[in-house]
This record gives C-alpha cells, structure tokens and sequence, in this order.
C-alpha cells in the first residue's frame, strides 16, 4: 500500500486491526489489487474505514470469510474489509426466539448456541455453517429449506450497517412485526456487499423440529423423478424442502419433513398416496449426512452455474442441463432452482455456456454462473454491478454509497 | 401538526381541480370514473382512523396498469399530488388527501387475473378484496395466508402498501412473505416490473421487498403476484380463561418458549369480554374473567392434539381458570367471537375508538400491559387491549367521546405514553398499521435522523419530486430537509 495511506489509516484504526490475511483462495482470485486487509473490531471502527476511504477514493471489498470467489474485483488498488474480529453474540433471548450477533460470527459457532435452546436459523445454502452472518444476509441465500419455512429475507428482523461513507444506521428491531417507516433493510438482505457493510444482524430463530425425518427416492435416471417430484411440490402438505439430485450414477428425491412424531408420519402417508409411491426413510444421522453430502460434496467446483425457472419448468430445466457429459445437478424444486456442476474439462467452456444459455432463456428461464475458471471469458454470466442494474438499483446505489467505495466480489 | 384534538388536518385547505386536468382525466378512465362532486367525495374524506378528514380534489377511478399510468402521468406533470387508495381501512390516515392531491382508487381494479395452481401463485390487481382470493383459490385445495382482521373488506394492495398482518401470521408469517412480484407505475406513470416467481431473486437488490411496506409513497402497486398455500388438514382451537391479562401474556410466552408453533395466539382482555358479552355477539364469556387467549393450531391432523395438549397445560401451569377446546366448526366460529367482533363491540360502551398498534418483545408483554393499565388508570381512560399475542403485537384500544375535549388532549398524551413504553421495551411504534400521518411524529422514538435520512433518500429514489402521498410516514422535519437537498 502507498506509504501515505498505510500511514494515515494506521493512525485511525488500532494496531489490531491491522496484519490479517484473507484464505489463499480469494488471493488467487484476486491477484493483484489488494492493498492491505483490514479487521476493524466495531461498528465504529468499520464507520472510520469507510469515511477514511471516501476521502481518500479507496475502494473496499467486505468479506466474511472471503471463500465467495469471483473474477469480477476492482482495477484499482483496494483494500479488503473482513469482518473476522466482529463475532460477539449481543443478545440472544431464546424466549422470544431472537437473537442479534456480530457479523462476523460463524452460522457453525450461532447453531451451537442456538442448539443448546433448541433453536435453530432453518437455511441450507451451500457450506452454511462456515458462513458468517453478515455474508449469508449479504448474499440472501435460503436454500431449500425455504419451502417449508420462508426466505432469509423474512427472517431478518434488524441490522446495523454502516453505509459507503461511513454513516452507521440501525435498522428494523428486535421485534417480529415492525412497519415503523419503509423497509430499507430488506435492501441490504442480498445487497451483495454493494452498498453498505453489515456489522450486526437480528434474526428470528425456530424451534428445532422434533422430527427430522428424510424421505429418499431413487432412479437410474433423474428425469423419471420429476413427476414425483412436481407431485410433492403440489401436494396438500408442505415439505420442509424438495431436492432433485442428478449424476452420471442416477437420481435421487430428497423430501424433508418436519414436525412431532405422529404428524411426520401422516404427511409420509399423505404423500405417498398423493404420488403413488413408498419412499425409503432415513432417520438422521444417515439422512444429516445425506443431506450435507448433497449440499456441500462440490464444494471445489469450478464450474457452476444456477439457473432459474418457474417451479413447474423443472423437468424441463433438468433435460437440457442432462445433455452436459459429466454434469452433476442440484435442484431445488419448490423454488424453481437447479445448481449444476459442470466439469473443468469440458471441451470448450464458453461455447457449451453459450449454449446451455440459449435454451434455458428459450424455456423462460435464466442463467447465473456461480464459479467459472478465471481463463474463460465469462462475465455476462455474473451478475452485473448494481449501477448497470436499472435505474432504481444505481439510485439506491448512489443513495447508500454515494462515493462508490464499496464493492462486492459477487 | 395534524392532531386528533382539532380533528381536522390543520394546514392548508383543499384546492379545486383545473378544469382542463379534470376533462383530460375523464378522457383516460371516463367520465363517470372523475368524481369531483364535493358530495361524492365526502365517503373519501378519511379512511378507518377518522380522526383525521380532508376531502381531496378529486378522486380517478381507473381500470387497468396503463390507465393508472396515463393518470399519474398526467397529474404528475401538471404537479399535482397522487394518494393510492383501496378500501380505505387502513388505521393511520395513509389514504388521507393532501391539500394539493388527487386520490387514485383501485375499486374498479378487482380482477384476479391469474391462478397457477402447478406453481402456487395468483396474479392479482391490487383493488381485489385480500377474502376473495381465499375464496377464489379454495376450490384448488389453495388459500392466500395473510388474513387482516379487515379481510372482508380491505384490498390487496392495502395489504401490500401496509404490509398487512392478521392473526394467523405468527405461524404463517405477514404480507412480504406473500408478495413474490409487482407490477407498479412509478413517478411519471413509468411502469416498472420487479420480481416474479421463476426470476432468480438473486441476482439484484430486493425491489419487491423494499416497495411493500411503502405505504402509497413510492407509486402504485397494479398487479400483485402473490404465493398461495395448501389449504391445511386440520384445526385445533383452544380458549384459555384467566384471571388477569399479566397471567393470560405469561401463557403466552410459555407457549412460544416451550417449541410449540401454533397458527394463532390472541388476547381479548377483560374491559373487551366485558363491552363483547353486553353486544349482540355475546360468546359466553365469563363476565369476571381478566383476559381470554385464543390459540389455533393447524396442520397434518395427526400432530394437533398433542399441541393443544400441550399448550393447554401451558395455560394450566400460568393459572387459566378454565381451557376450552372447540368440538365442531361452529364451536371454534364461537370460540373467535369476541376476538372477531372486537371492534363492533366497543363502538357500543364508546362513541369513539382509537385503535392504537404497537409490538414488544414477547417477553416483555405481561410489564407492558401492566404499564399500559397503569397508564389508562393515570388519565381516567378506558383501554382495552385486542391483539395478535404470539406476535408481541399490541392493540391498546383507548375509549372517548370527540366532545369532550378535555378527555381528547388525554387521549393523545396516553397515546404518546403508551408508545415510548412499547419502545422502552425494545418494541416499535407499529406492527401492522403503518405510520401514515398519524405516528410520523412517533417516527424519532424508534429512529435517529440518519435512518429518517435513509428512508427519505430510498423514497426519492423512486419519487424524486415527492408527488406520491406526501406528508406520510416521514416525520415533517425530515420531509423539509428531503425538499430542501432537492433544490440544492
Ligand atoms: C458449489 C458451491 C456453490 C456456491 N454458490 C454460491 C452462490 O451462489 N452464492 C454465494 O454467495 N455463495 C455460494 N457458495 C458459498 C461460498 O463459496 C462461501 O461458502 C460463502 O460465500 C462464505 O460466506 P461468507 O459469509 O464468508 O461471505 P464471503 O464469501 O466473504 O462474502 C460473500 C458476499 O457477501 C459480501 N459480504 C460478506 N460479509 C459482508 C458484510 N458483513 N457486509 C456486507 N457484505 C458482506 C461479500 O462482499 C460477498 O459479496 C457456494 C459454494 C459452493 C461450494
Ligand atoms: C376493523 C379493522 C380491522 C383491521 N385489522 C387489521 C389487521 O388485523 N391487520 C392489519 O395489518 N391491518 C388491519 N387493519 C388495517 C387495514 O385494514 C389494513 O392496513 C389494510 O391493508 C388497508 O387496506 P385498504 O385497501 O383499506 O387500504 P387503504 O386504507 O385504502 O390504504 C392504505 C395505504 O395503502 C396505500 N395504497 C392502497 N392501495 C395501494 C396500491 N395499489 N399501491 C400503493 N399504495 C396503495 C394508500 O395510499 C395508504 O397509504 C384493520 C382495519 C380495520 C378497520
């Protein structure tokens, strides 16, 4: 970092925050540009940082733990913002079923806690628990668990966020119902970074389910499941989640119920006889290992793209992603999602991308890359940067971060 | 200020409308849908809190997204204001006219244009009452979850401007959840999609969540794509007598703390039995009861007497005299009574009703009832509480009579009292009915000036020249300062 920089900034922050590094992964990513990484320990600190570096036309990148990977990073210098020194637990009530945390702190180290109570945060994107609770609100991500128990985003109950130039503000509350003024916190759940750093959220927890039970099917081939699939997805009970999964090894239905012991059994029957099929059962610990295993086995992908359709298009998402030699697939069937793991070694990236985008746009759908080798030429397929967002997401933009500091890597 | 002593909104009187904007107007939506007949416009004088009154300029009808387009397009270059309206139920004056304001109304936009049963979603325009998608969606084996207590008469848009609640919303969750996309027309009558089921919500900020809560401020909502749920198996309904409201809010807290996840968790209080059991609706009530709960729970039928078991001991170990279960539809019709009929009742013991709207945590429901008992007895006034328990959402009903001034000034003082101990507790000023014009003032209790500033900001953003129901929400001094960077 220039020296006058490193100079004026080390004399506002404490020595503490200074000399951390980001996982080798994202310096990968990265390369160049970063200047320095910086671990403010406050809500105060992080406002110092972001003031500082308005005046100065710095550009900061927040990241939790950094293992989001994009190739889409600043040209100019920057300065990584982590939040690894905010972890505390501020308050947790289980009573009231809330809880507010720094957000740094781990989704791991928050369940732990939570767990003791009984409790639990009901989102399963991928590599959850190694999360930070500032990323996953700033990412949005519910996985599927999001059929039976409502998005992140409604979830959400407060935050503390310090915008592009340095203004802290306190959002939302501690309380379940709060219509007190317009909603901008729903804006930062999914904000990406983009506009303003998160540096403590409240989230309502849930009771942990009594029963965990895990409905499996099987097939040689993913299509055939679809219909069953669709059927549980349509039918008079509402599943805790629906997963789809799809290899060159064949196909597998994942139906997870939730609830006491009795009534876990009578929605197993009431699907069975609403799809006219019996379903393996898979009592945890197998079906927790099951289900992680599905979550997270790619988590070194790197090729994955996701792609979007209404529900009902699944079966028809899946045929055209199917053709990919060597492609694993992950769907989310009440939400409409498939995640799909392309092999590195495809023979040529960019034009079966191309493709595979030509005919998902044609059934309706859409296409997003999650991970893509940095060699290949594929930023179409991230999402764009809000200010190219339309005219209402580069108003906000300049509304939260009026001097353009802050950046996100998605 | 407005102000419920005056009864009136005190700046600014309504100006007539120019002739030629009215005569253009009737070319977009005709001339039957212009009301401008200062007789007719009376029914829009206020909305629910009728507190505040003010006759607008006029009042356009229109039909579909492009009229309502055309119409604010119009208006909004001649800069005249535009005030979204449904039914006018709303509880906080947010349909209220503003001195300069034309009041579009969704009435005629009551279609429901879309049910896809296979993905679980209706399209709907925003002036459909929030009962007759239920009722229409039923015959599916599919309802529409939130259910205000207004659902026979308030409007989907309402609901999306208020992000409305209802009782079953503690298990099922409020408006926001519901509302998968808009279609909305913006200042200058530019239409906007945002959202949509089957669009990756991933991919840009949270549009459709920012825009509901908006409360008419940021546009028009004209087509509401909403989520539907299956219709559940079955319904277990519990009343749990007690002898004080403190014992009935710790039951309450018992239930919540103890895993259970009922649909619904009400409390009528003792002063809302007693005006309940004087009425028509009688349910039978004991007279001498302190408070009643309301518990639902719903789901796989094979699962629900085991929660109502359960949460009937929890009402047992907090001191209920008696637990009720209801035995057949009827029963359970009976058991909500006097939750139901609430309001109706106590518009017989009052002439006037001031349905105030607050949340706490929880936890903190027995010391702020017992707060807010203290506070009615302080000023002589009649409170009574009917509200969504589960939630931790409050509705202090305070009793008066308009002519009596003496008892209007202690109404407003025990109103302000009422909210700075719902904050105290680390609860908001309002859970469900929105800020309107009538708690912007209440706005610095909950927020310091940056956040007022952020919100300001986030509105110009879709308003730039504040021509969408003005003079709400925000409170005055931050309206000042957002006119003021504007002409800077
Ligand atoms: C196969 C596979 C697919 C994946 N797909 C996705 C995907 O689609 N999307 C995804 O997000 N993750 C995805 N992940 C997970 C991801 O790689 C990391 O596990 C996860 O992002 C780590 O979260 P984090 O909290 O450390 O945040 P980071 O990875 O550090 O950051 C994530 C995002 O949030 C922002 N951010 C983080 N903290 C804050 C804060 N406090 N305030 C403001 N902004 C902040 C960052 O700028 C960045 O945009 C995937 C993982 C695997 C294995
Ligand atoms: C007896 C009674 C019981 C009630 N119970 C509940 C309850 O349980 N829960 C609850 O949350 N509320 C309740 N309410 C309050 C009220 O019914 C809700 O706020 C409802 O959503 C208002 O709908 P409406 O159609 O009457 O809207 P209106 O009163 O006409 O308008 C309300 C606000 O929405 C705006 N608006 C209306 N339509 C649109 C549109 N299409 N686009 C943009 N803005 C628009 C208006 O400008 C205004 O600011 C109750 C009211 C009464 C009278």
């Amino acid at each position: 970092m220039r020296v006058d920089l490193t100079d004026s900034l080390s004399r506002l922050l404490p020595g503490e925050a200074f000399g951390h590094s980001v996982p080798s992964s994202l310096w990968a990513v990265l390369r160049t540009g970063v200047e320095t990484v910086v671990a403010p320990g406050s809500t105060e600190e992080v406002a110092t940082l972001l003031k500082w570096a308005s005046e100065m036309g710095v550009r900061v990148v927040p990241i939790g733990t950094g293992a989001h990977m994009c190739p889409r990073y600043p040209r100019d210098p920057f300065i990584v913002l982590t939040t690894s020194r905010l972890k505390e637990i501020q308050h947790y009530e289980p009573a009231d079923l809330t809880m507010t945390a720094s957000a740094g702190a781990s989704i791991r180290d928050l369940s732990t806690e939570t767990a003791i109570y009984g409790q639990w945060l009901p989102f399963d994107p991928p590599d959850v628990p190694n999360r930070t609770l500032g990323g996953l609100v700033a990412t949005g991500l519910s996985g599927p668990l999001w059929a039976g128990y409502g998005q992140l985003r409604n979830h959400v109950l407060g935050a503390t966020i310090v915008c592009g130039d340095g203004r802290a503000l306190r959002l939302g509350g501690k309380v379940v119902k709060n219509v007190a003024g317009f909603d901008i916190l729903k804006l930062m759940v999914g904000s990406r970074g983009e506009l303003a750093v998160i540096t403590s959220v409240t989230v309502r927890l849930f009771p942990l389910p009594v029963v965990d039970q895990l409905l499996v099917l099987e097939a040689t081939d993913v299509s055939e499941l679809v219909s069953t699939a669709r059927a549980v997805a349509t039918a008079p009970i509402m599943p805790a989640s629906i997963i789809l999964s799809g290899t060159s090894d064949g196909g597998r239905l994942l139906v997870r119920l939730h609830g006491a012991k009795v009534s876990v059994e009578a929605d197993q029957k009431s699907l069975e006889k609403h799809t006219g099929v019996s379903f393996e059962v898979r009592n945890t610990p197998e079906a927790e290992s099951l289900l992680v295993h599905k979550r997270d086995s790619r988590i070194n992908a790197e090729l994955a793209v996701r792609v979007w359709a209404l529900p009902s298009r699944i079966g028809v998402l899946l045929d055209v992603l199917k053709k990919v030699p060597g492609v694993s697939l992950n769907a989310d069937v009440y939400g409409g999602s498939v995640r799909a793991y392309l092999p590195v070694n495809l023979s040529d990236i960019e034009s079966s991308l191309a493709g595979l985008q030509k005919d998902i746009e044609e059934l309706g759908g859409t296409i997003r890359a999650l991970r893509i080798p940095a060699e290949v030429n594929a930023s179409s397929y991230f999402a764009k940067p809000l200010v190219d967002e339309g005219e209402l997401a580069a108003g906000l933009k300049r509304a939260f971060d009026p001097h353009a500091v802050l950046w996100g890597i998605e | 200020m407005a102000s419920l002593l005056t009864g009136k909104v005190s700046s600014g009187m309504t100006q007539p409308l120019p002739s030629s904007v009215a005569s253009d107007l009737a070319e977009i939506v005709g001339h039957e849908h212009v009301i401008t007949d200062p007789d007719r416009l009376l029914v829009y004088e206020s909305d629910g809190l009728t507190a505040y009154r003010r006759s607008p300029r006029a009042v356009v009808l229109p039909s579909s997204t492009e009229e309502i387009s055309a119409v604010v397009g119009l208006l909004h270059s001649n800069g005249i204001e535009v005030i979204p309206r449904g039914a006018g139920t709303g509880l906080s004056g947010g349909a209220l006219a503003t001195p300069e304001g034309v009041i579009v109304g969704t009435a005629r936009m009551n279609r429901i244009l879309k049910i896809d049963v296979e993905n679980r979603i209706a399209i709907a325009q925003p002036g459909v009452i929030n009962a007759r998608l239920t009722e229409a969606t039923n015959p599916y084996g599919l309802y529409y979850a939130p259910d205000p207590s207004s659902q026979s008469t308030c409007t989907l848009g309402g609901n999306v401007a208020e992000n409305s609640g209802g009782p079953h919303c503690l298990k099922y969750g409020v408006t926001a959840r519901y509302v998968t996309g808009l279609t909305v027309v913006l200042a200058g009558g530019r239409i906007v999609e945002l959202g949509g089921v089957g669009r990756d919500p991933y991919t840009t900020l949270d549009l459709v969540g920012l825009f509901v809560g908006s409360e008419g401020c940021f546009g028009i909502a004209t087509e509401i794509e909403l989520r539907l749920l299956p219709i559940t198996e079955g319904v277990r309904t519990l009343l749990g007598i007690f002898e004080s409201v403190e014992s009935a809010g710790r039951a309450v807290t018992k239930i919540i703390a103890s895993g259970l996840m009922p649909a619904a968790v009400e409390i009528v209080d003792g002063p809302t039995i007693e005006a309940v059991e004087a009425s028509v609706f009688a349910a039978g009530y004991p007279l001498e009861a302190g408070a009643a709960l309301v518990i639902e729970f719903d789901g796989t039928e094979a699962g629900l007497d085991l929660d109502a078991d359960r949460a009937e001991q929890c009402c047992l170990e907090e001191g209920a005299i008696e637990v009720q279960r209801a035995t057949d539809p009827e029963h359970r019709m009976k058991l909500w009574r006097a939750r139901k009929k609430a309001f109706g009742a106590m518009g017989r013991i009052a002439p006037d009703l001031l349905v105030q709207d607050a949340t706490v945590p929880r936890t903190k429901l027995p010391e702020v009832l017992a707060g807010i008992d203290n506070i009615g007895n302080r000023y002589g006034l009649k409170i009574a509480n009917v509200f969504h328990a589960g939630d931790g959402n409050l509705h202090p009903n305070i009793l008066f009579d308009r002519q009596n001034q003496n008892e209007l000034e202690l109404v407003e003082r025990a109103s302000k009292e009422i909210m700075q101990l719902c904050v105290d507790a680390g609860g908001t000023i309002t859970g469900e009915h929105g800020v309107g014009v009538d708690k912007r003032e209440y706005m610095t209790l909950v927020h310091g000036p940056a956040e007022l500033e952020a919100m300001a900001a986030a509105k110009r953003v879709f308003d730039p020249a504040s021509l969408f129901n003005p003079g709400k929400v925000l409170p005055a001094v931050e309206v000042k300062e957002a006119n003021e960077s504007r002409s800077n």
